[in-house]
């Protein structure tokens, strides 16, 4: 059915027509979608695909973001596979609903296209929308390319079934939603078959008359919270074992956490997104001059593969966080979940938290580069440093 | 993982959380009286029999209509409507036709011959001195409940004032005969033709039935002094209007000058048109203010009657073959009360009216000299105190024998209070069914979002050339699907019309719906008011809930 659409294996593609390609890929049931800049893109390529016969989804257009997350959560509860995709405010607007598919375990794959939330108004790259939704029940992954981003939705619908819970995947605005770059297109046999339908043990309309989260008590309350936590815990080794797979069938690694020469690095960037590119950069520079010096990105960032990174970190002296987002009253959101991760560690690197990139703002080579000489033999501060 | 089931999916529903618990306030269902309802004359339950016209069942809105009132066609023509006046509706566009409809359900039953039934005969027995609309009214209220009726009327026909003071093309007479005889075949032991019932004659009367109610109308023409009413020229309004079509040609010359500003007025004047006379209306109150009904006039306006307003006539003289009326123009002063009110003449202000005829209809007392010493007055009326009882145990009077509200469904409306008074006792234990106290139903608390905009479906009038050529009726009614669509803008004020939504709405299912209405559960009612908001009918009130 949709043979015609994948001849290609190399396509050039921006970061949100990627996303749609992938999403085509996993062949979801429901797709309950709010146009939103800068995510529009991924909407309308799956209604094109959806209109050229290329998937069969549901697709759903309701009023609000806030609608579209109660339409998924519903189609989900049936047992149906459910993607939808936002950005900024649409996420915000869901926040309420975000809780309730967590909640309510189901496996909804969302797409978020990380920009500035108002006031002021922009359209900037900023993971602060996704990074204030941490403690939604959600698993988050992180993007840092169009080519990533395909592979990467295709794994959240394999995890998110895996533990049943909902899974975001983010990519910066612009700098991955609109940028264009060769992507490989994955066999949709191959996919279909890393993808298998699991039958769900219970779901909405399967004739067993049961209510999904209806009143229950306190000690009931917690419970479901327990078994919240099971799952969670069982992410990390699900991603890995995803990634793993992912990796032997398309020769692209997709750990939790991605390291780029971390081998005796002396100072590891620790960072997320589309700046990781720029990060790799520096990272060779800094090496040719002599400075060992390596790059941890974060993929899978809740929840926080802390013993990996415990373990990855273990021998460096210096971490340097490089946060695009901005907590207020705290300071880089990673900063603080890598502070947070490494407690109690023996003999722990000195962890300096960079806000770089708020707001979109450019953050050139050198700026990276001149941090890791100003970090290498400083004390580390609690505070936050604003990188200029 | 645990070894629990999760809680996630279970048989729960959300009966095991008493939300009731959380409540403040609980709705009330409550048929509070509506607008209409509280300025009826009869007390009629209008938003009730609407509804059923709505729902096409013409029977069941006659039987609703009819519990109250015994002259819907009647009404439904003559009736000077403040339930129209009081309607909610007027706030959102238009008011409801309620005459009209009323008129539409009382044809219905004259074509479809619709009865009403009487019980048997008890031996208990009431007369009624009256055969015109508070009489009658009464008659028909006593023999619903069974009582012997023996009624006395002076003159050789029933219907008092609706037949000798309202003209044919206000209230055909085939409509009238129609209402009547339905009420005389309930089985009315009939005496026409009485003399008039002076006092030795009320006497006599109570003592041979259990109670008597007297409804003798108001038969006197006031008079006005500055004129000699034994001038060939001068006409009194209640014998103009009694007399046949013949006899008023008669007596009238081509032109026409009527005193006064009320219903009978306008009546001689508009039937002094369909004579061919040419007419004016001499009126002590300035334009806009008359006494007579907006319609009436500005109908009489369309038949050719001339206004002379705020200014009254100080002598009147033959001059030649015709009469001179030597008038001043006023400064008119309403009073308090129906009747009560002066004037103050404009000095410099005189003119001239010339006439053949001068019909002078400026209202009627009632004559209560016949029972001086015998029964207490009260002003121009017989002094009533509650029920409608007289200062003579046992004796009623209602309409316009004993009020100034001079209006006809104002004394069916008397006539039906006393009937009730004098039923309650009679009848041992039997006490007389609260009044409903309820606050009427205010706009604000209709939800319009379920009344579309529509404007009223108007009857329509016969065209002007033709109302002159004939006493025919000039309003026509409205046509049956005319009738459901006015039906249809009734908000029904006050009176569940089972619509559900309180049901539907109730974000905790805690509605029951019963067979002819709903009942709140109140282990469940949270007190959110939801239902109340969604009621588009106001029948709905939340009350402070201050069980533990």
């Amino acid at each position: 059915m949709n043979a015609p659409l994948f001849t290609e294996d190399l396509k050039l593609l921006n970061g949100n027509h990627a996303v749609a390609w992938g999403v085509c890929l996993a062949e979801p049931d429901v797709a309950p979608v709010y146009p939103i800049t800068p995510q529009t893109p991924i909407l309308e390529k799956l209604i094109d695909f959806e209109s050229r016969g290329a998937c069969q989804i549901e697709l759903l257009t309701p009023e609000s973001e806030h609608s579209a997350m109660a339409a998924a959560i519903a189609a989900s509860a049936t047992g149906a596979r459910v993607f939808t995709a936002t950005s900024s405010q649409g996420l915000l607007l869901m926040h309420e609903l975000l809780h309730y598919a967590s909640g309510a375990r189901t496996p909804i794959v969302l797409f978020n296209v990380n920009r500035t939330p108002a006031a002021p108004w922009g359209f900037w790259p900023d993971q602060i929308d996704s990074l204030s939704q941490r403690d939604t029940g959600w698993v988050q992954l992180y993007s840092e390319s169009p080519q990533e981003s395909l592979d990467s939705v295709i794994q959240a619908f394999r995890i998110a079934e895996a533990v049943n819970l909902p899974v975001m995947v983010n990519h910066d605005a612009f700098y991955v939603s609109h940028s264009v770059e060769p992507v490989s297109i994955p066999d949709a046999g191959m996919v279909r078959d890393f993808l298998p339908r699991i039958p769900r043990e219970i779901q909405l309309g399967d004739g067993t008359g049961r209510s999904l989260g209806a009143p229950i008590d306190q000690a009931a309350w917690n419970l479901t919270r327990r078994e919240m936590d099971a799952a969670m815990k069982r992410v990390e080794n699900v991603s890995e074992q995803a990634g793993s797979e992912w990796e032997r069938l398309t020769g692209r690694p997709s750990a939790p956490l991605e390291f780029y020469r971390c081998e005796d690095a002396e100072i590891v960037y620790v960072t997320m997104g589309s700046m990781s590119g720029t990060v790799r950069e520096v990272v060779d520079l800094l090496r040719e001059s002599g400075v060992p010096a390596g790059l941890l990105k974060v993929r899978l960032f809740r929840p926080l593969p802390v013993q990996a990174l415990r373990h990855a970190l273990a021998g460096t002296s210096c971490a340097i966080v490089l946060d695009r987002n901005y907590s207020p009253g705290t300071g880089g959101v990673l900063h603080q979940e890598l502070k947070a991760g490494l407690f109690g560690m023996e003999n722990p690197p000195r962890v300096h938290g960079m806000l770089a990139g708020v707001g979109g703002v450019n953050v050139p080579v050198g700026s990276i580069a001149k941090l890791a000489a100003d970090c290498r033999n400083a004390e580390q501060t609690a505070e936050p440093v604003w990188v200029e | 993982m645990n070894k629990h089931p999760s809680p996630l999916w279970t048989h729960l529903t959300s009966e095991n959380r008493m939300t009731g618990t959380w409540r403040s306030a609980l709705p009330n269902y409550q048929n509070q009286p509506s607008p209409c309802l509280g300025a009826c004359p009869v007390h009629g339950h209008i938003a009730e029999w609407i509804k059923q016209v709505k729902d096409g069942d013409v029977y069941g809105a006659w039987v609703t209509l009819t519990e109250n009132n015994p002259f819907p066609a009647i009404a439904g023509r003559i009736c000077h409507h403040p339930c129209e006046s009081a309607c909610n509706r007027q706030h959102m566009d238009e008011t409801v036709g309620i005459c009209s409809l009323e008129r539409f359900v009382g044809d219905t039953a004259l074509a479809e011959g619709w009865q009403f039934s009487a019980p048997p005969t008890q031996e208990t027995s009431v007369a009624v001195i009256g055969g015109g609309p508070a009489g009658l009214s009464a008659a028909y209220q006593l023999r619903r409940r069974g009582f012997r009726v023996a009624l006395y009327e002076t003159k050789d026909e029933l219907g008092g004032l609706m037949r000798f003071g309202i003209p044919a093309y206000r209230l055909a007479r085939s409509v009238l005969d129609g209402e009547i005889n339905r009420i005389t075949a309930m089985g009315v032991d009939l005496h026409l033709g009485v003399p008039a019932v002076d006092g030795a004659a009320l006497e006599t009367l109570q003592n041979s039935h259990d109670a008597v109610f007297l409804a003798t109308g108001a038969s006197l023409p006031k008079r006005l002094p500055a004129l000699d009413y034994a001038n060939p020229w001068v006409v009194d309004s209640a014998d103009f209007l009694a007399a046949p079509v013949s006899e008023q040609t008669d007596r009238t010359g081509a032109r026409v000058i009527v005193i006064g500003g009320g219903s009978a007025a306008m009546d001689v004047a508009r039937s002094a048109r369909r004579l061919g006379r040419s007419v004016t209306v001499l009126a002590l109150e300035p334009e806009g203010r008359l006494p007579a009904q907006r319609i009436e006039v500005e109908e009489a306006v369309e038949e050719g009657v001339n206004f002379v307003h705020g200014a009254m006539m100080k002598s009147a003289e033959a001059l030649g073959s015709g009469v001179v009326l030597n008038c001043v123009r006023v400064d008119f002063e309403p009073g308090d009360a129906p009747g009560a009110f002066s004037v103050e003449p404009l000095d410099g202000s005189d003119f001239e009216l010339m006439a053949d005829t001068i019909i002078p209809a400026i209202g009627q007392d009632a004559d209560l000299a016949r029972w001086s010493g015998v029964l207490d007055a009260k002003g121009p009326v017989v002094a009533t105190g509650r029920d409608w009882q007289t200062s003579k145990p046992g004796l009623y009077a209602g309409g316009d024998v004993a009020s100034m509200n001079r209006f006809v469904t104002q004394a069916v409306g008397m006539g039906k209070e006393a009937a009730t008074a004098i039923a309650a006792a009679l009848t041992p234990g039997d006490a007389r069914p609260p009044a409903n106290g309820a606050a009427q139903v205010a706009y604000d608390r209709i939800n319009i979002a379920y009344h579309d905009t529509h404007g009223r479906n108007r009857q329509r009038n016969t065209e002007i050339e033709a109302r002159l050529a004939t006493f025919d009726e000039v309003q026509q009614p409205l046509g049956p699907n005319e009738a459901r669509s006015e039906a249809a803008r009734c908000f029904s004020c006050g009176t569940c019309i089972y619509c559900d939504n309180c049901y539907f709405y109730c974000p905790d299912m805690a509605i029951t719906k019963l067979e002819n209405g709903y009942v709140v559960n109140s282990d469940y009612c949270k007190g959110c008011g939801l239902c109340v908001a969604e009621c588009p009918t106001g029948s709905i009130h939340m009350r402070e809930d201050t069980s533990s």
